[in-house]
């Protein structure tokens, strides 16, 4: 059943590009903005932090109805053309991953050893060089925030439903599928899709264990 | 050459000031030892002459020269070894070679870092591979301090270096940091407790209680609790009836401090000075300990609960035939005592 | 300290990379839509007509006919309105007449075109326990209320739900809001006939997603159809393209294309042909009035 149908491939298909592209920006933007609200004390440094923290809270499909809102053709970015799209479900993924990339990545870097900066600075490190090689240090904790956001980003219905309108062969995600499936009593298909989603994420933390072995 | 000089600096965190020191200069390749109590500032000190932090108030010359806080004059020049043994989640050979792949001075690595690890003791062919959890302290302790021999620092700060360490590592630690002095003339600024840095390998030594800066030695810091006596005067009373005279002293300052290279030494009821009203205090050498110079001795003197360490020549010790568990008596002035 | 000097730096630098990596975006955003999408047509539908599978099944002849792809979106008719008024899609295919006439007069549509019918039916379990088998539809609304049995109902202002509110007043009854027997799931229909097998209740269904529920249950299904076939019961199919002067980005000739075709004499051949189990889920009826 699941192994031949071509639906099922476009699915994964369609489930893999949205978070590819979502977890590459969140990584991208997460991780130094992570660094700098856990590495420097400034003003609003706390306020910033609850923030952030009450922003790993946001429902799915609150981020899928502001993200519509923002573009549907008559909203400020409808230009874009992204409604509907794989980018344009990507850009809300992201939204979601970036929060919980940032909270981890702070936390992680707050908790490395004080000694660490000392070190760092004694041997002759520049800023930046400081920031490098602070992150690679509390890797171990990096890698927990991307497989965490992996996680949320891997199984949200929300934002790929409001944003993708669930579009079969275009927009349909493993997960829209499930739901879709679920909706008209085929539960069979439903669990057959689950199964194949929990596979996915199975084969990424195995990979993921073995990086963290060896790093 | 004077490779510091510290010009007037107040360091305070959030409001507690935790360093006052006025005016210091640390000789080029000499070697310094920073005694104090914990809590005394040594830590602070060390990171401030590291330029790791900026003094809150007043200012640290480099080689003459006024520098910024992490400025790269310095940065390249100047390291710290920290007290606990603190190593990067990588191999051995790749925390020695931090700091050169940092200055982009990549050639030779291998036998850089080799010689490096020799210095310390460790056998690169065992050790280099190894990783940052495999070591024992000590070990660890001295893979840090190699990743900061490869450098060739013009200044080397250790803070604690043998307080958490295996006395082998210790005496290899202490070993290779004077052989950075011999090859490129270093100079070392040392915090520590250990008798064999501080007598037997150091220059000079600092004292430092309370975030001040005590040259000559701490003497004795005496604590109450005082009573009124002439005016103008305090009376501290000791167990057995002997009374410390000092001067009364302003609002807000706790600390007495005694000067010994301000008192003077006498056999009891042999000095003449005795006749003159100058206070006296009764009590027995303990301990006796010849410089490295072979020149001066210095002497501790146990007063009731006070030990007051003076030096003497050794002539004079020979003298007064002076040896422990011998009775003295020390002659000082009230006025000499200062209050911090 | 230097420090703040430094972390403004930074901020800066992550600024500057987050508008360029939005500006990639939005320009893949193109792209993408360009490529993938240029010559389509996005069509807005209801859930219950995606769930019967007649797009599916129809719509490849129509691009092997004007080479023109279609995709479309299922959602609640109200959602499914909404959408072409927002200019998101080009055209929709609903069945909410009142609701079309209202969305035409406001000048979010045009040229609205019927296609299609079918009927509502009332389901129940087989063992009929208010005995509504074969009545008219009001009696049978009565003595599903006297005997207390489960009523299941859209409660999603569809269509369909629409539809089954007249008949309670045309029954003159209130609309049972609050009565415990009366449940509202606020899903599609598909999910409704599910939660009122699931409760042995009642509910009203078109007979295209009826006859899609007995092809998943494989020809068992736990509820049957025991009233049907009055006049009132009737289930418009419109197609209506979304208005140019409404919006300017729409693809308004090839909504055309498509409005005409679904009329055309092919398509509605082709509705008549589209079967489950043997069963017509769709009766053309396009120029027919």
């Amino acid at each position: 059943m699941r192994n031949r149908d071509p639906a099922t491939y476009s699915a994964i298909s369609v489930t893999l590009r949205t978070s590819g592209m979502a977890m590459a920006v969140s990584l991208l933007l997460g991780l130094p903005l992570g660094y700098l609200l856990g590495y420097f004390d400034f003003r609003f440094k706390k306020q910033i932090r609850i923030v952030v923290d009450t922003l790993l809270s946001l429902p799915t499909v609150f981020i899928g109805l502001v993200i519509y809102a923002l573009l549907t053709r008559n909203g400020p970015l409808g230009e874009a053309g992204l409604l509907f799209t794989i980018p344009g479900i990507a850009v809300g993924q992201a939204i979601l991953a970036l929060p919980i990339v940032i909270a981890l990545t702070a936390t992680a870097v707050e908790a490395s050893d004080r000694n660490l900066r000392i070190t760092l600075m004694s041997l002759g490190a520049n800023r930046f060089q400081i920031a490098k090689s602070t992150l690679w240090e509390v890797r171990l904790g990096l890698l927990a925030a991307a497989v965490t956001a992996t996680g949320r980003v891997l199984t949200e219905v929300g934002i790929s439903l409001m944003v993708g309108g669930n579009i079969k062969w275009h927009t349909r995600t493993i997960t829209t599928a499930i739901a879709l499936e679920t909706n008209k009593g085929e539960f069979g298909m439903g669990i057959a899709l689950g199964l194949v989603l929990l596979l996915i994420a199975l084969t990424v933390n195995i990979s993921l264990t073995g990086l963290r072995r060896r790093i | 050459m004077d490779i510091y000089q510290i010009k007037d600096i107040d360091h305070y965190y959030g409001d507690k000031q935790v360093l006052s020191i006025e005016d210091i200069s640390i000789q080029a390749a000499s070697i310094v030892g920073l005694i104090g109590p914990n809590g005394s500032g040594k830590s602070t000190l060390l990171k401030l002459l590291g330029f790791l932090e900026e003094p809150t108030y007043g200012a640290i010359l480099f080689k003459g020269k006024k520098v910024a806080f992490f400025s790269d004059e310095v940065r390249f020049r100047v390291t710290l070894l920290t007290q606990a043994p603190y190593l990067m989640r990588r191999s051995v050979f790749d925390n020695v070679v931090y700091g050169l792949k940092i200055r982009k001075d990549t050639k030779d690595l291998r036998s850089r870092v080799g010689r490096a690890l020799d210095l310390v003791g460790l056998d690169p062919e065992n050790f280099a591979k190894r990783k940052w959890y495999e070591l024992s302290g000590g070990e660890a302790q001295r893979v840090a301090l190699a990743a900061r021999l490869v450098l060739k620092p013009e200044v080397l700060l250790l803070d604690e270096p043998t307080a958490s360490v295996d006395a082998d590592s210790a005496r290899l630690i202490r070993k290779a940091s004077l052989q950075a002095r011999e090859e490129w003339g270093a100079t070392l600024v040392v915090a520590t407790h250990d008798w064999q840095w501080l007598y037997e390998t150091c220059d000079s030594v600092m004292h430092l209680l309370h975030g001040r800066l005590f040259k000559n030695g701490l003497g004795s810091a005496v604590y109450g609790p005082w009573k009124f006596g002439a005016e103008g005067f305090l009376h501290k009373e000791f167990d057995d009836g002997q009374v410390l005279v000092v001067p009364t002293p302003e609002e807000g300052k706790k600390l007495a401090i005694l000067d010994p290279s301000r008192m003077k030494i006498s056999l009891p009821g042999k000095d003449p000075l005795l006749k003159w009203k100058i206070d006296t205090l009764n009590g027995f050498v303990t301990r006796l300990f010849l410089e490295r110079n072979g020149e001066m001795v210095q002497v501790d003197i146990k007063v009731v609960e006070l030990v007051i360490t003076m030096r003497l020549a050794l002539d004079k010790v020979e003298e007064f035939k002076l040896y422990p568990g011998k009775k003295v008596s020390i002659a000082y002035d009230p006025r000499d005592i200062e209050w911090f | 300290m230097g420090n703040k000097a430094a972390m403004k730096k930074t901020v800066f630098i992550l600024v500057c990379l987050t508008t360029v990596l939005h500006g990639s975006i939005f320009f893949s955003g193109k792209f993408v839509h360009a490529a993938e999408t240029g010559g389509e047509l996005l069509m807005a539908t209801t859930t219950s007509t995606d769930n019967t599978g007649l797009l599916d099944y129809l719509m490849p002849s129509f691009t092997a006919k004007t080479g023109i792809g279609v995709r479309w979106i299922a959602a609640g008719t109200g959602k499914a309105l909404k959408l072409g008024e927002n200019c998101d899609v080009d055209i929709l295919l609903v069945h909410a007449p009142q609701a079309e006439i209202d969305f035409v007069d406001q000048g979010f549509g045009v040229d609205r075109q019927q296609i299609m019918y079918n009927d509502f039916v009332l389901i129940g379990p087989t063992e009929d326990p208010a005995k509504i088998r074969g009545k008219g539809i009001s009696p049978a609304l009565q003595a599903i209320k006297s005997s207390n049995t489960v009523f299941v109902s859209r409660g999603d202002n569809s269509g369909t739900n629409k539809k089954e509110r007249l008949l309670w007043k045309l029954a003159d009854m209130p609309i049972p809001e609050q009565e415990t027997w009366y449940r509202q799931s606020g899903q599609g229909m598909l999910p409704t006939i599910n939660v009122a097998a699931e409760l042995k209740g009642y509910t009203m269904a078109d007979r295209g997603t009826y006859i899609k529920y007995e092809s998943i249950a494989e020809g068992k299904p736990a509820l049957v159809i025991l009233v049907e076939s009055d006049d009132v019961l009737l289930n418009q199919y419109s197609i209506i393209p979304i208005n140019l002067q409404h919006c300017a980005n729409v693809k308004y000739d090839k909504a055309q294309v498509l409005s005409s075709w679904m009329a055309g004499d092919e398509a509605q051949r082709l509705i008549g042909e589209f079967k489950l189990l043997g069963k017509q889920l769709f009766t053309p009826n396009a120029n027919r009035e």
